[in-house]
């Protein structure tokens, strides 16, 4: 019984069953395009499972069968057993069937029409669910988009039963109706109306079926179950076509077997219909692409005529590409290397024999038979395809490689090294192009040729000098001597500046948009990187990124907060801490460092990110080797945020009357954590280092707080590391020295220069240059003795607890003023202005010019107050006195 | 050309190689000549002959073939110009007579007092109705151009701008009208109408910001040149003073100073410096001279000579010592500048007094042989100039004779006068919100 149930499984002619599967595939990629990348996904595991578990596979389609064919037989205790066993979505819904044929048939024998109707929806929308109804299921495509499509279904007998038995039922009562018009009610009617066009339109689908059940009805139904015994026959030999084939991966040797097990032959005048073959077969269902890329390989072997190779070529490194088509994983990395070398060989055929061009314009050649010949009148041969675009899948499928290689581990470095193959590809690349462009005739768009180059910039531009120097050595020994570049001649690429200079002066003017910025944003990197920081921070500000970053992909804007880091760096270099905090204040202080510079996903603590941002921050991801380093970065950050913080800590003090003037946030928050911690074992990490740092330097003892800084181990990944331990310690003196002075200014009358030139180890020039500095500043309420060369505090500056509220009272006074004429400007500017009979002058030339010296100096901004406080206020008020 | 931009800048201080491009052929001249007049002064004869060859190329292609002529017998010590320079003066003549003839009959129409009289400010009005009622044609209109800049060439500067000024009236060409423009103002800063040059200059600026909004390049370049012709009038007039300097700080301005002409900082300190004793407003100046100082820290990787280090050595660096020195060597650039020379000694003075200032806001108590040294002068006139100092700006300083010092009494900021002064305003603006509120 069992055994009978379980061929019963295979019923169907399995021709007819993958034809309508590749129905469905091919409809499915037509419907949802979007969800194309992960079809295709889903498709590919599946195939791949089917590959590995033929079997089991099988085993378990046999049990969802034989549950339906289980239906015709009428034993409850079976279908009871059969419930119990088998979960799976198709099987529930086999059973939902059966229920609304029970329904229908019901329906029949009361001559209830509504109640069919309804069934008849039902059993639809379940054959629908099931991927059955082909026709229909475009009309029902919304309802039909979440459902999974079960494999390898078939159209149940049952419902051919039914809806042939129904379709006679219908045609009855259609004559019956004829004859007594009267006899049905409304709703009876309209259902009847709705069964009879639904069944119209699922009954040619199955019109053979139903003939053949109409034919003979028993033999219909027990007929197909024994027509089981052929139909495992073709199965099998696609089953030894899949298993030979991981074995071909294996090993070289692979022997040519066509499909069904044939062996076949391979002549160099068959190559196009093979290709044809393979390109037809393309994002199919069930091709197996490593076979083909065998027979592709093998027809390479063959191939003579440069067209032949150029075609194989072609097409042998887009199936390649096609191993990874998924999002997340790149191509294994021999086939990755086979592309290389491919994409390399084209290149050359395509250099050997010039009068072969690949373009993206070109038309497909239709016949296989005869290879196109030189026309007449035409110079080239055209063959339709994109250099640009395999070369630029080439980088990324590397860059993808190493996204997913544990940056620590030996296979990093190596798959690094293909790093040099990569640009040779794109330079040949860019070589043939510009080939190509010295023809005018043939139009090929600027496009190409920016791309290309722009991804030969990016290749370079995170480099140091010397690295790109080797890359460009290697690069032109492996390219033939006659080999020149217009754009980037031999002799111009052995500099790394001027290689670089060179690439993006060519973009500047020969591309815009998206291109520009980034070359902009590459070229600025690059001298960053190479300390040149006026000419690096004056390009970046000429360029107006700033403004409009915004609207730029976020890969550019990644790129963009690299360049602006690096910018930072570059100042921290050369000393010029202030530069360096203010750069790296935005990305630093807002703690996702890693994420804005893309080189690690944040825990997201409060907003969840859906698994497809998740998906997508990780493909954005730059490999380790372009990363910034992120210690160093904070540590840079922390280091200038300390030398001017602490000062300005020191200056504000107690005093509640200056306005707290925050740098850092950041740094702030981390000070004060540190602060409350009872116990401060010694310094462990970078951080840690810092802020002990600060405590030493805030309570004036410099040389504490250098060795603290000194020795922290990440300065050694700084080139020139001690002419920056230098620089710091000056820093840190002449900050210690304003802050001893901000701190100790209250204790003193006088103190002598000599003093304090001591005990900060500075020159005594250097201590009244600083001290100068900081009178003329209004920073310190001091003046120099020459005389005596002391420094002479002014008495009565301390000002007292009331007198600092009292200005800081009389400050809040006037803002509050200020706030309300803003508020009724603001209110009657919308009506229809009552009171502006004088036409609203100069509003906004006074405002604005109030404003300023509200923001601006400490003390200094006391005149500029008092102007404004005793003038008109301008505008609506100033109006209203006066009228 | 270059040959005598190298025998100038030689010694390092001159800044000429960087202006001479920015300027016209006719600018440069005097540029060239001051140039040559310092050589032979300091008897230099090889640098001297240098210029005067210079001299020569530079005013070869122009129209004043007389005397590039004379030029020329000097330069060789002939008492004939060779055979070229006399037919090149037949073609500059035979050209001139061609040109006259071609702007005869309108010259003479825009003599008349009716037609004058008839014309309106619409430009296309004016050619319409010149066209009807008299004939003229776009053409002649356009050989008063070309006319203008041949006179311009021949070194004819009065002329040609009362020809480009004509044309401009008339023309329609919005390219050749801003082209006369610059022709008119070249030649009115040439023939030292500074007054007509400003309003030229006016004209050039609203030029350059509306025609070329849209082409940034340009609009630099174009900057550029009109910072640099403005240089004339800014050292030459004193009523150019404010409003060139007005322009120079603008935004747009300062901008392209900083981007491609750094070394205009140098006339823009000297103009802000030495605008100090005249200027009638000190806030402004006050101002200036902060902006100033912003923009030579700025630009300090970028450009440097002495007076943007004495610049910097007094305001950023409070170095008195290096300040002097830069005052010291900016003095020499001074003397031997184009634009400077006549103001040198002023622009001393003023320093003097910048120095003096910030010396006494930081020190309360100094030695006058030092303050003295540190002004560059000897002790008796420093007590002499400390004294006038002290009476002139009321500084609340005395100097102590039997110690030889200077004691400065720095009042203290009274905290009770800063409240009051910060509410003093509050009543009445109160009152003014009270009004508005109940008119409302």
């Amino acid at each position: 019984m069992s055994s009978r149930f379980f061929r019963g499984g295979d019923d169907s002619s399995s021709e007819s069953s993958s034809d309508e599967e590749e129905l469905l595939t091919e409809e499915e990629e037509d419907d949802n395009q979007n969800q194309q990348g992960d079809s295709e996904e889903d498709s590919d595991d599946m195939g791949s499972d089917e590959d590995d578990s033929d079997d089991s596979d099988d085993s378990e389609e046999g049990a969802g069968r034989f549950l339906k064919s289980g239906a015709d037989s009428d034993s409850d205790e079976s279908d009871e057993e059969v419930r119990a066993k088998v979960k799976s979505a198709k099987d529930k819904r086999l059973d939902e069937l059966e229920a609304s044929i029970k329904q229908i048939e019901n329906g029949q024998k009361n001559g209830d029409w509504t109640l069919i109707s309804s069934g008849v929806t039902h059993v639809v929308c379940i054959l629908m669910q099931m991927g059955l109804l082909a026709n229909t299921r475009i009309e029902y495509d919304k309802l039909n988009r979440q459902v999974t499509k079960l494999p390898g279904g078939k159209t149940p007998k049952p419902y051919i039963r039914i809806i042939s038995e129904l379709e006679d039922f219908m045609n009855e009562a259609l004559a019956k109706q004829k004859v007594t018009p009267k006899k049905m009610n409304a709703t009876q009617a309209r259902a009847l109306n709705a069964v009879k066009q639904k069944i119209k339109k699922t009954n040619k689908d199955y019109q053979t079926e139903i003939d053949s059940y109409r034919a003979n009805k028993d033999e219909f139904m027990e007929s197909s179950e024994e027509e089981v015994a052929p139909a495992p026959k073709p199965k099998k030999t696609v089953k030894i076509e899949l298993d030979e084939a991981p074995e071909v991966d294996g090993d070289d040797g692979f022997a040519t077997v066509g499909k069904g097990g044939k062996t076949l032959t391979y002549t160099p005048e068959s190559i196009f219909k093979h290709l044809r073959g393979i390109m037809e077969s393309r994002g199919k269902k069930n091709t197996d692409r490593l076979e083909q890329i065998g027979v592709m390989e093998k027809l390479l072997e063959i191939a003579n005529t440069p067209y032949q190779k150029i075609r194989v070529l072609l097409t042998i490194v887009s199936a390649r590409f096609d191993l990874g088509s998924s999002i997340t994983s790149a191509i294994p990395v021999e086939h990755w290397k086979s592309a290389e070398k491919e994409l390399l060989t084209l290149l050359t055929v395509l250099e050997e024999s010039p009068e072969y061009i690949v373009v993206e314009s070109a038309e497909e050649w239709e016949d296989d038979e005869k290879p196109p010949t030189l026309q007449a009148g035409e110079k080239y041969i055209k063959v339709a395809g994109s250099v640009v675009s395999y070369v630029e899948r080439l980088d990324d499928e590397l860059n993808r490689s190493l996204q997913a290689i544990d940056p620590h581990t030996s296979e990093y470095v190596e798959r690094l090294q293909d790093e040099g193959a990569l640009y040779n590809v794109i330079v040949r690349g860019q070589l043939y192009y510009e080939q190509l462009r010295k023809d005018k005739d043939l139009d090929i768009s600027q496009d190409s040729i920016n791309r290309i180059i722009m991804r030969r910039l990016e290749h370079n531009y995170f480099k140091p000098a010397q690295v790109i120097k080797t890359f460009e050595e290697n690069l032109w020994s492996a390219v033939t001597e006659k080999a020149e570049s217009a754009i980037t001649p031999r002799s111009e690429a052995s500099d790394a500046a001027n290689l670089v200079n060179v690439l993006c002066n060519y973009l500047y003017s020969n591309s815009d948009g998206i291109i520009r910025a980034r070359a902009m944003l590459c070229q600025v990197y690059f001298l960053a990187l190479h300390s040149d920081y006026y000419k690096s921070r004056d390009m970046m500000l000429m360029s107006h990124l700033q403004e409009n970053i915004p609207n730029f992909d976020v890969q550019t804007q990644i790129l963009y907060n690299r360049t602006l880091v690096q910018i930072g760096l570059c100042a921290f270099r050369k000393g010029l801490v202030y530069d360096a905090q203010n750069t790296l204040q935005e990305i630093c202080g807002s703690g996702r460092q890693k994420e804005l510079l893309a080189q690690g996903v944040m825990m997201q603590r409060f907003n969840q990110v859906s698994p497809e941002q998740e998906r997508l921050e990780k493909q954005r991801q730059l490999p380790f080797h372009m990363h910034i380093n992120l210690e160093l970065l904070e540590c840079v950050y922390l280091t200038c945020s300390m030398l001017l913080e602490i000062p300005l800590l020191a200056q504000t003090g107690s005093s509640p009357d200056i306005k707290k003037r925050i740098i850092s946030k950041t740094y702030r928050r981390m000070l004060e954590y540190h602060e409350r911690q009872i116990f401060t074992g010694p310094p462990e990490n970078t951080r840690d280092h810092v802020m002990q740092a600060s405590k030493a330097l805030a309570a004036g003892e410099w040389k504490k707080a250098t060795t603290f800084i000194h020795n922290i181990k990440i300065w050694d990944l700084m080139p020139n590391t001690e002419e920056i331990k230098t620089m710091l310690s000056k820093q840190i003196q002449e900050e210690g020295l304003r802050t001893y002075l901000f701190t100790y200014a209250p204790f003193y009358d006088t103190l002598a220069v000599e003093t304090l030139s001591g005990m900060f180890e500075l020159d005594a020039t250097k201590v009244s240059a600083v001290v100068s500095k900081m009178i003329s500043h209004e920073e310190l309420a001091a003046s120099l003795d020459q005389v005596t060369s002391n420094l002479i505090f002014r008495k009565g500056v301390e000002l007292s607890r009331l007198q600092s509220l009292a200005l800081t009272l009389s400050d809040k006074a006037s803002a509050l003023i200020e706030t309300n004429e803003r508020t009724l400007e603001q209110k009657t500017q919308g009506s229809t202005n009552a009171f502006e009979r004088g036409g609203g002058r100069g509003r906004g030339g006074q405002r604005s010019g109030q404003r300023p010296g509200r923001g601006g100096a400490r003390t200094g901004g006391n005149t500029q107050r008092q102007a404004g406080g005793t003038q008109f206020t301008g505008g609506a008020l100033g109006a209203a006195v006066r009228g | 050309m270059e040959d005598v931009l190298k025998a100038v800048s030689a010694d390092g201080s001159s800044i000429m190689p960087q202006l001479a491009p920015n300027l016209s052929r006719h600018l440069l001249f005097p540029l060239i000549q001051f140039e040559g007049d310092q050589a032979e002064e300091k008897g230099e004869e090889e640098k001297a002959k240098k210029i005067l060859s210079g001299k020569i190329k530079l005013l070869e292609d122009t129209n004043m073939t007389d005397y590039v002529a004379t030029l020329y017998c000097e330069f060789h010590g002939t008492e004939e110009p060779p055979q070229e320079y006399t037919k090149k003066r037949q073609e500059v003549l035979a050209d001139l007579e061609k040109h006259e003839q071609a702007t005869e009959k309108i010259a003479d129409l825009l003599t008349q007092d009716e037609v004058v009289n008839g014309l309106r400010s619409d430009k296309v009005a004016n050619l319409e109705f010149l066209k009807k009622e008299h004939g003229v044609t776009m053409e002649m209109v356009n050989a008063l151009f070309d006319f203008g800049q041949f006179q311009f060439r021949c070194g004819q500067y009065g002329s040609a701008a009362d020809m480009l000024y004509q044309f401009r009236v008339l023309s329609t060409d919005n390219d050749k009208v801003s082209a006369a423009t610059w022709g008119k103002l070249g030649s009115e800063i040439l023939s030292g109408n500074w007054e007509s040059a400003i309003d030229e200059l006016k004209n050039v600026r609203e030029g350059i910001d509306s025609k070329l909004f849209n082409n940034p390049r340009a609009q630099l370049d174009h900057r550029t040149m009109l910072i640099h012709w403005s240089l004339f009038p800014l050292f030459n007039f004193e009523g150019a003073r404010e409003p060139i300097l007005e322009m120079f700080f603008s935004a747009p301005y300062i901008n392209t100073i900083q981007t491609s002409c750094p070394w205009i900082l140098r006339y823009l300190i000297a103009a802000v410096i030495t605008g100090r004793s005249r200027a009638r407003n000190s806030s402004t100046q006050q101002k200036q001279l902060k902006d100033v100082v912003r923009y030579v820290r700025q630009e300090a990787y970028e450009y440097q000579d002495p007076i943007t280090q004495f610049v910097n050595a007094l305001y950023i660096a409070h170095d008195f010592n290096a300040a002097r020195e830069a005052l010291g060597k900016a003095e020499q650039v001074c003397r031997s500048d184009f634009f400077l020379a006549s103001s040198a000694d002023a622009f001393v003075e003023a320093a003097r007094h910048l120095i003096c200032e910030s010396y006494c806001k930081i020190f309360s108590r100094m030695n006058i042989r030092d303050l003295s040294a540190k002004l560059g002068l000897n002790p008796d006139d420093g007590e002499r100039w400390i004294v006038n100092l002290i009476r002139e700006t009321r500084l609340d300083a005395k100097i102590d004779s039997q110690d030889g010092t200077v004691v400065m009494n720095h009042p203290p900021n009274n905290v009770y006068q800063q409240v009051i002064e910060k509410t003093k305003g509050g009543f009445f603006r109160t009152q003014v919100l009270n009004a508005a509120v109940s008119k409302s």
